[in-house]
């Protein structure tokens, strides 16, 4: 290794001009050093107590000092180092050295405000691929325009961070120097600023999954940087991964969750198929309502309190047939992040959480592909440049053939159902210069099932999504994005002619943000911008299917409004252990026209029978104004360099409501506006956490939260919600408050790795309207359908070789809360049930265990394509967890019956590949 | 269950038809016994309402409907005038002949043996049209379709109820009944082969218009058949009962049918707690079940005969139990005192002797049904 390091500073070395000749005879190694100052620039540092029994003979014409240094000092055990100030190191300890002065030959490696793309430039092509990396961990980068005295203060140092096989950006990953500490995190787009002291720095880098690496720096002034990670699988053994590590005791970001794709694809699922949602809801603080369900809550929240963003695209329906698949292709996704608590001001407009996947961008550098083929679906993944370096692209597409398989059910009861669906995803990215880059995100997904009846259900998302990213200097940047999203649904029927029908809904936004991140010193960080939505719903639309169809068209009239939001935030560094993230976001709702807005008589409750008067807007209009403040602060104060404990505090608004009166998400659920008689929800929440790191990689934290809600809705007993062109008089106002306690311990790295968590939490809702007309529960308290006070997750991997690992997933929670049955009658020939108040009883806990095992087939680097086998076992344990209870009249008798969902040990196959 | 949790299952997940299984609720410790009022105010001229009272039981218990009795039951109008049902016995309470202002608002007051008043809201009259026809369709079991239409448009929700009757035959036929001992020869009037049972219907069927242009009620299935039930084994026959209905009571009858009548898919909502329009005046928390409505009714009588019908095997083949004995005769021959009295004799034999057959296989009566032919019977 040695010797490369050598060879290479030798080939640089050769394009200067400064050969000597020399020509000395036994002479003792304080002379050689001696005539070598007087016939070089060079100044020399060496122990001469390591030195002076030397003798030295040495005979060169027209070299380069290096070379003779080679041949004097290296057969003599030692070690030498020539610095960008010309000065000489010569040891015994070849450690001692950190740097190899390359750049003093070569001065036309100081560059200003340039980007440097180390692994094009500098390095001989063929040269290992390790010893490449080892050299760029001692090459010295001169940053900033080089001058003879290192200046004092601070500069900046910009730059992206990249992977370095396919060259795609590394969104999260930990940018930081040790002394003194200061840290950064690259953003979306891999990017990173950071203030450092000038003179000598070394500059470290880790992020998740990636082998951690340095840079030797020699800052003059402001400059630029790229760095490539290396993937941590194709190297030694010894590689641990720290990012996340440091991370969760230096970020002043609490409630957060980050989740990349290779544990996404460890953890056994249903049928094999990796499932990004599936991995959420074992997180602590994550709930669900069932097994069939993709809709999740969070820490008390409901479903429809989630932001789900796929590159800041709005995904509002995020699963496949009936919820059993999320919709997210993993061979796309990079990673996924939950905003539990301090959610950061750039992002508003629901209650609970933000869930934030992040696609990949194509590799750069060489066109390849995955795949998987498994016992549902199958899907494939491209990427590639199109320009080299320049533009890349990734497209991935997945189906299904659930088809194919109903029909070849022996079962009647399926002859007439069918079920299919596909997801596309697109994302370009495309570098004009340096200084500005564009990033462009298209997905399309598409459901489509008919259960053993004449109605067709269909659903689709559709998005698209701009970025342009532009950097005026190493302080300032901006990020400007337009995109668009939709969902719709549509439900059609025509087994009876005279009834036939099709309901259909949409919901488009168009969005915009302008978004400018400003990092002034190394105190300070400012992120300041503006977001626009502007929502246009078609609430549903009721029309005839055929001809005969006596069925009248009936449209609920389209909805629009405008949702606007500034904000301001800044992450102050008050001293390395104390740090603040502040942020005020100022939100704004017009509920716009044409539309038709119902008055009902003050006080009383709303009823059709209750309204006063009709009022006309026309179009463009502005109906109803809401707008308010959203709070977002945290603190984080670092115990010791791996303890901390952080404090956070948000306030949110939600300006858009799902209508559904089932206890699982359904396709057919109906986002509503807010609007003159439909307040936003707000809420607020407070938490406390406690952050403590062990050898060995492990992290254990603890955090407590408590958290109120207001204006969230709930139904009123009977609710019509589809075609309701008065909404308002079928919901009712509910407030809630939800707290708890979730702890973690997790092991990151190593060959057992995985984490273990217990969440205890709780929610309460109540209905104090007074207008609702009807109260639940005597207008009590009562639990939240979700309210599930304990959780256990535990996921572990453990890898025998590289080959081969196995993943366990185990699973308890306590039963969701049910309505039961509290008392029977007699009503028109039957016998009926009377219910119980409210959410009063709750379904068996549940319990499960799987199981599954994953074979990478050999790592030869030049193969045709590396294939992998998933083979695993889902709820091991054959327990039928009820997911739902409930109870049918049955020639006269009510019966009581328990629907398990996945009530068997489901066994799954899949095949993974990649070219 | 095997067909369900089979290698197969995870297609079924698919199909959503998952595992079932039975689930026994804890033992839901208080007996609550709310107050259940049923029935129709009969705005119909000279028409006779009855009321239904009967009082709710824990959910194990399979014991007979718990009735109402000694209750004291009102109609009584927003303009005034009040009308007593009078006591039926087993919690019925029924009215003389009425015929109440149909352009006025009536309402329920029950003033039960324990003191307490419930009392109904005001409701208004709703006018029903006549059922246009009732129909039927066979695909397996048999399923009952109505169609109906009000020219006015002012319908618009329906319910509908309907009571069956079917005539069944004993397995073994005979010739003679039995009285005090005495056999006698039996006639038309007093046969005991054929027999006529009636039961209302158990299901709530309920539609509304409120989408369509025109109120019209186009193949809206009320009853459904099993195939090969002993219902359609011989003949049978339903009449429907059509009832024009507010708003409100549709709302209602709906959340009944949600509450006991699906199946549980997980996309059905959750069951919601019953308001009806009664309250307890003396206790405004207790619950009250019950839906106080006043319609005009109209019916429609239906005929099927399994001729009609295609495979249905309804099997009345008498078992080994009804195997017959043949004993000698008595001096008086008809005189009847065999000592098993769970036979009755069938025919004499013509040689000499007398058949005799297990009552529960001669005498049709012994399972419930009528033996004297209804009179709209045809």
């Amino acid at each position: 290794m040695i010797t490369c390091l050598l060879l290479v500073s030798f080939r640089v070395a050769a394009q200067d001009t400064t050969y000597i000749s020399i020509d000395l005879t036994n002479v003792s190694f304080q002379k050689f050093i001696e005539e070598m100052e007087k016939i070089s620039p060079l100044r020399f540092y060496y122990d001469a107590a390591e030195t002076d029994s030397l003798l030295v003979t040495v005979k060169m014409d027209h070299v380069q000092p290096a070379v003779i240094l080679r041949q004097v000092v290296q057969p003599n055990g030692l070690q030498f180092a020539i610095d960008a100030q010309g000065r000489v190191f010569i040891t015994r300890k070849f450690k001692i050295q950190t740097a190899l002065a390359d750049g003093f030959f070569d001065k036309t490696n100081t560059v200003k405000d340039t980007l440097r793309e180390p692994a094009a430039a500098l390095i001989n092509p063929d040269a290992d691929k390790e010893k490449l990396k080892a050299s760029l961990e001692k090459k010295l980068f001169d940053i900033g325009t080089r001058t003879n005295s290192t200046a004092r203060g601070n500069a900046i140092v910009v730059g992206y961070i990249r992977d370095g096989k396919n060259g795609e950006a590394l969104s999260g990953a930990l940018v930081y120097i040790d002394t003194p500490v200061v840290k950064t995190i690259t953003d979306q787009f891999g990017y990173f600023s950071i203030m450092v002291p000038k003179g000598r720095q070394t500059l470290r880098v880790s992020s998740v999954g990636m082998k951690d690496t340095k840079r030797q720096l020699m800052v003059y002034g402001d400059g630029k940087l790229t760095v490539e990670l290396e993937d941590y699988i194709a190297s030694l053994k010894a590689v641990t991964v720290t990012t996340d590590r440091k991370s969760n005791i230096r970020s002043t970001q609490m409630g957060v969750d980050k989740v990349n794709i290779r544990t996404i694809k460890q953890v056994p699922t249903v049928l094999g198929e990796s499932d990004i949602l599936r991995v959420v809801l074992t997180l602590p603080g994550v709930t669900s309502v069932g097994e069939a369900s993709t809709g999740f809550n969070v820490r008390g929240g409901a479903a429809d309190q989630n932001l789900i963003l796929l590159n800041d695209a709005t995904i509002y329906n995020p699963s496949h047939l009936f919820g059993f698949f999320s919709a997210f292709n993993t061979d796309v996704v990079k990673g996924v992040e939950l905003y539990k608590s301090a959610i950061p001001e750039k992002y508003g407009g629901r209650l609970s959480s933000v869930l934030d996947v992040a696609t990949r961008d194509g590799n750069s550098k060489k066109l390849s592909g995955t795949g998987g083929i498994g016992v549902l679906t199958s899907r494939l993944t491209l990427e590639g440049p199109l320009d080299k370096e320049k533009t890349s692209f990734i497209l991935g597409g997945r189906t299904t053939y659930s088809d194919w398989i109903l029909k070849q059910v022996p079962n009647d009861a399926y002859a007439n159902s069918q079920a299919s669906f596909y997801d596309l995803n697109l994302n370009i990215t495309h570098t004009i210069n340096p200084k500005n880059s564009l990033y462009l995100t298209g997905y399309i997904s598409h459901d489509k099932f008919k259960l053993n009846s004449d109605t067709l259900y269909k659903y689709g998302n559709q998005n698209i999504i701009l970025k342009w990213k532009h950097i005026f200097n190493n302080r300032f940047f901006s990020v400007l994005s337009l995109g668009k999203d939709r969902y719709e649904y549509a439900i059609q029927s025509d087994n009876n002619p005279l009834n036939a029908y099709r309901l259909s809904y949409d919901i488009n936004q168009t969005h915009a943000r302008a978004e400018f991140t400003y990092t002034p010193g190394s105190k300070h960080a400012f992120t300041f911008g503006v977001h626009s939505i502007y929502y246009k719903i078609h609430p549903g639309s009721y029309l005839p299917a055929s001809d005969r169809s006596l069925v009248v068209a009936n449209q609920v009239a389209a909805e629009q409004a405008l949702e606007t939001a500034l904000y301001l935030g800044d992450k102050y560094t008050i001293t390395p252990d104390f740090s603040i993230n502040a942020g005020l976001r100022f939100s704004m709702f017009n509920y716009l026209g044409p539309h038709d807005v119902y008055q009902y008589i003050p006080g009383s409750p709303r009823s059709t029978s209750s309204i006063l008067d009709t009022i006309g807007y026309a179009s463009g209009r502005n109906i109803k104004t809401w707008a308010g403040p959203e709070i977002r602060i945290a603190m984080r104060y670092s115990l010791s360099s791996n303890a901390s404990v952080k404090l956070s505090f948000n306030t949110l608004r939600q300006y858009i409501h799902t209508l559904s009166n089932t206890t699982a998400i359904s396709p057919t659920d109906i986002w509503k506006l807010s609007d003159a008689n439909i307040p936003p929800q707000q809420g607020y929440q407070a938490s406390l956490g406690f952050y403590r790191n062990f050898p060995n990689d492990i992290e254990t934290s603890v955090e407590v939260y408590y958290k109120r809600m207001q204006h969230y809705l709930d139904y009123k007993s009977g609710a019509t919600l589809l075609m309701n062109k008065h909404i308002e008089t079928e919901v009712i106002n509910t407030s809630g408050e939800a707290y708890g306690a979730e702890f973690m311990i997790k092991k990151s790295a190593g060959k057992l790795n995985g984490w273990l968590s217990y969440t205890y939490s709780r929610t309460r809702l109540k209905i104090d309207d007074p207008i609702a007309g009807e109260t639940i529960n005597k207008g009590n308290y009562y639990p939240a359908n979700f309210d599930k006070p304990h959780n256990v997750n535990f996921i572990g991997n453990y890898k025998f070789s590289h080959r081969l690992s196995i993943s366990i997933n185990a699973v308890y929670s306590t039963g969701r809360p049910i309505t039961l049955p509290i008392a029977i009658f007699n009503l028109a020939g039957s016998q009926r049930v009377y219910y119980s108040d409210r959410n009063q009883y709750r379904v068996p806990d549940y319990i499960r265990g799987d199981i599954s095992v994953n074979i990478e087939g050999n790592h030869k680097i030049k193969k045709l394509a590396h294939s992998s086998w998933s083979l695993g076992l889902y709820n091991v344990l054959a327990r039928q967890n009820p997911y739902s209870i409930y109870f049918v009249q049955e020639s006269g008798v009510i019966k009581g019956y328990q629907l398990s969902i996945f009530g068997s040990i489901i066994p799954f196959l899949t095949y993974n590949f990649k070219f | 269950m095997k067909k369900y949790c089979g290698p197969y299952c995870l297609i079924l997940l698919l199909a959503l038809a998952a595992c079932k299984k039975a689930y026994e609720p804890q033992v839901i410790a208080t007996d609550y016994h709310f107050l259940v009022i049923e029935g129709v105010i009969n705005a119909g001229s000279n028409a006779v309402t009855t009321i239904l009272l009967n009082r709710t039981k824990s959910l194990g218990d399979s014991s007979a409907p718990n009735p109402e009795l000694g209750a004291q039951v009102f109609i009584e109008g927003e303009a005034g005038g009040s009308f007593q049902l009078q006591s039926q016995g087993a919690g019925m309470y029924n009215s003389a002949a009425l015929s109440l202002n149909t352009s006025g608002k009536y309402r329920l007051r029950i003033v039960t043996s324990n003191g307490k008043i419930y009392q109904s809201d005001f409701v208004p009259a709703k006018q029903t049209p006549p059922i246009d026809s009732v129909t039927w369709k066979q695909d397996k079991g048999v399923t009952l379709y109505v169609y109906a239409h009000d020219p006015q448009n002012a319908t618009r929700y329906y319910r509908w109820d309907y009571m069956e009757t079917w005539l069944y035959r004993s397995p073994v036929s005979g010739s003679l009944g039995l009285n005090n001992g005495q056999i006698f020869f039996l006639d038309s009037t007093t046969q005991i082969t054929d027999c006529w049972t009636t039961a209302p219907s158990h299901n709530i069927a309920i539609a509304s218009t409120e989408a369509l242009a025109q109120d019209v009620i186009s193949n809206i299935p009320i009853a459904q058949i099993q195939q090969n039930d002993e219902k359609m084994g011989i003949r049978y026959s339903s009449n429907v009962k059509q009832y024009g209905i507010t708003k409100e009571a549709y709302q209602y009858w709906q959340i009944i049918e949600k509450s006991s009548q699906q199946t549980g898919g997980i996309f059905d909502p959750q069951p919601s707690q019953l308001s009806g329009n009664f309250h307890c005046i003396s206790d405004p928390n207790e619950p009250v079940i019950g839906f106080a409505s006043m319609s005009v009714v109209t019916e429609k009588r239906i005929f099927i005969d399994y001729r009609e019908l295609t495979g249905w095997f309804y099997s009345n083949k008498p078992g080994n139990q009804c195997d017959p004995i043949i004993i000698g005769q008595n001096a008086n021959f008809l005189l009847y005192n065999y000592p098993d009295t769970t036979y009755i004799p069938s025919y004499f034999v013509s040689g000499g002797g007398l058949v005799i057959v297990k009552k529960v296989c001669l005498d049709c009566r012994r399972r419930g049904g009528t033996n004297s032919k209804p009179s709209f019977w045809k």
